[in-house]
């Protein structure tokens, strides 16, 4: 049973650590961890008022404080989404500060979504 | 030699006297208004010297008219007795004048159906310049050839999407957030329109990345959103090649190493292609799954081929 155990185990991390290094698309309940661990880490960040993760300020007080997210952030998510969800935020926080400040200074809202969608995905 | 056109005595005569009785009773009502007004005359002299003098004067006319008191009624009634049958019906139609309640409802129903009616032809006339864009020569071409491996690894080309709707959508199974969401909403969408229309959507998934989403890959990623949806890869040139004839962004790196990780730029529309293989309409994230069902639908239901 321990060994059975810990085949199955290893065989768990094997897929983990592939979907890590990025040679393997993760599942939909992966995607879900995934996304979970990514918001406790956004809410941690928000919690100690930081954007930018990656740099600067940013960077000291999430290492310092949000250690613990980050680290199941990137247990549970590929490195490239890792490091796009962190830039991510920063535009997503920067589009969203544009459009408060362009709606205060009166600027017309165009229906819909943006005329031409592109993301980084 | 004209006899036939020269009308017998006999028949003139008997024309004539069909012609005479006609003639003869309309004469009869015009004697009565004349005989009423008298009437009324005689009446309202009576009524004037009824005041001054005594009753006697009443009594000697008043087996001519009828009851007197009631008389100055009655002739009123008589007089407009060819439009209604009583002072109340009278009363009401001059309230009202020619419009009744059910003239308004016919008014107001025909009002009703035909801005509907208009409304309707506006948005198909909408739709089908929408449609009609990118046909004939000249216009903005979206879409085009191609031929690419399905998610069992068989060959699949443009000519298997000819004589259905399709909806494509471009991704990649790496995709960190938008492609899942996307392919989710494309399920609830396709749902919607083949529970209406069965058969009338082919749903297409067009890989962006085809380094690492081989058939197979592809096969497992689409089961977890549909089990109808089509997964397409091909050589790198190939889908280099889709992806620029749908005018999709493409940013795929050329030569990966193996187990490198990437992500690719792509966009994230959903394009709607019609059964002759041309660009209707590109839905994005603006519409929710029920609004661009029912855009798909109306498309479809416009087809008529």
């Amino acid at each position: 049973m321990g060994i059975l155990g810990g085949w199955f185990a290893s065989d768990d991390e094997k897929r983990k650590e592939e979907v890590r290094s990025g040679a393997r698309a993760p599942d939909r309940t992966e995607r879900k961890q995934c996304w979970e661990a990514r918001d406790g880490f956004y809410r941690c960040l928000d919690k100690h008022d930081v954007t930018d993760s990656l740099n600067g300020e940013g960077k000291k007080t999430a290492d310092k404080h949000c250690a613990a997210e980050n680290q199941a952030f990137e247990q549970n998510c590929a490195t490239a989404w890792v490091t796009y969800f962190k830039k991510y935020r920063v535009a997503d926080l920067q589009k969203k500060q544009m459009l408060a400040r362009l709606e205060k200074e009166g600027a017309n809202k165009v229906q819909g979504d943006m005329p031409i969608g592109m993301a980084k995905r | 030699m004209s006899r036939p056109l020269v009308p017998s005595n006999p028949l003139l005569r008997s024309l004539l006297q069909q012609a005479r009785p006609r003639q003869q009773p309309q004469p009869q009502p015009q004697p009565q208004p004349q005989q009423q007004q008298c009437r009324r005359r005689l009446l309202s002299s009576t009524t004037r010297a009824q005041a001054p003098t005594t009753a006697t004067a009443t009594l000697l006319f008043s087996p001519a008219t009828r009851s007197p008191r009631q008389t100055p009624k009655t002739s009123g009634a008589e007089q407009r007795r060819y439009k209604s049958k009583t002072v109340e019906e009278q009363r009401s139609r001059y309230r009202t004048g020619p419009f009744s309640w059910k003239a308004g409802l016919l008014f107001v129903a025909a009002g009703c159906g035909l801005a509907w009616y208009f409304e309707h032809e506006k948005q198909r006339m909408q739709r089908r310049r929408v449609a009609e864009a990118t046909k004939g020569v000249g216009r903005p071409k979206v879409g085009g050839e191609f031929e690419l491996v399905d998610q069992d690894g068989k060959v699949f080309s443009s000519a298997d999407l000819r004589g259905r709707y399709s909806l494509v959508y471009f991704g990649f199974t790496h995709c960190p957030d938008i492609c899942p969401e996307e392919l989710d909403k494309m399920a609830r969408m396709f749902d919607l329109v083949e529970a209406e229309k069965p058969g009338a959507v082919t749903p297409v998934f067009i890989t962006c990345d085809p380094a690492r989403d081989d058939p197979k890959i592809l096969k497992t990623y689409l089961a977890e959103f549909h089990p109808a949806f089509i997964g397409l890869t091909g050589t790198y040139e190939q889908v280099r090649d889709v992806c620029k004839a749908y005018r999709v962004y493409f940013s795929t790196p050329k030569d990966v190493k193996p187990g490198q990780d990437y992500l690719v730029d792509h966009s994230i529309y959903f394009y709607l292609m019609d059964p002759e293989g041309d660009f209707v309409e590109a839905l994005g994230r603006q519409h929710s799954p029920d609004q661009a069902a029912k855009v798909i639908l109306d498309h479809v239901k416009d087809w008529k081929k």
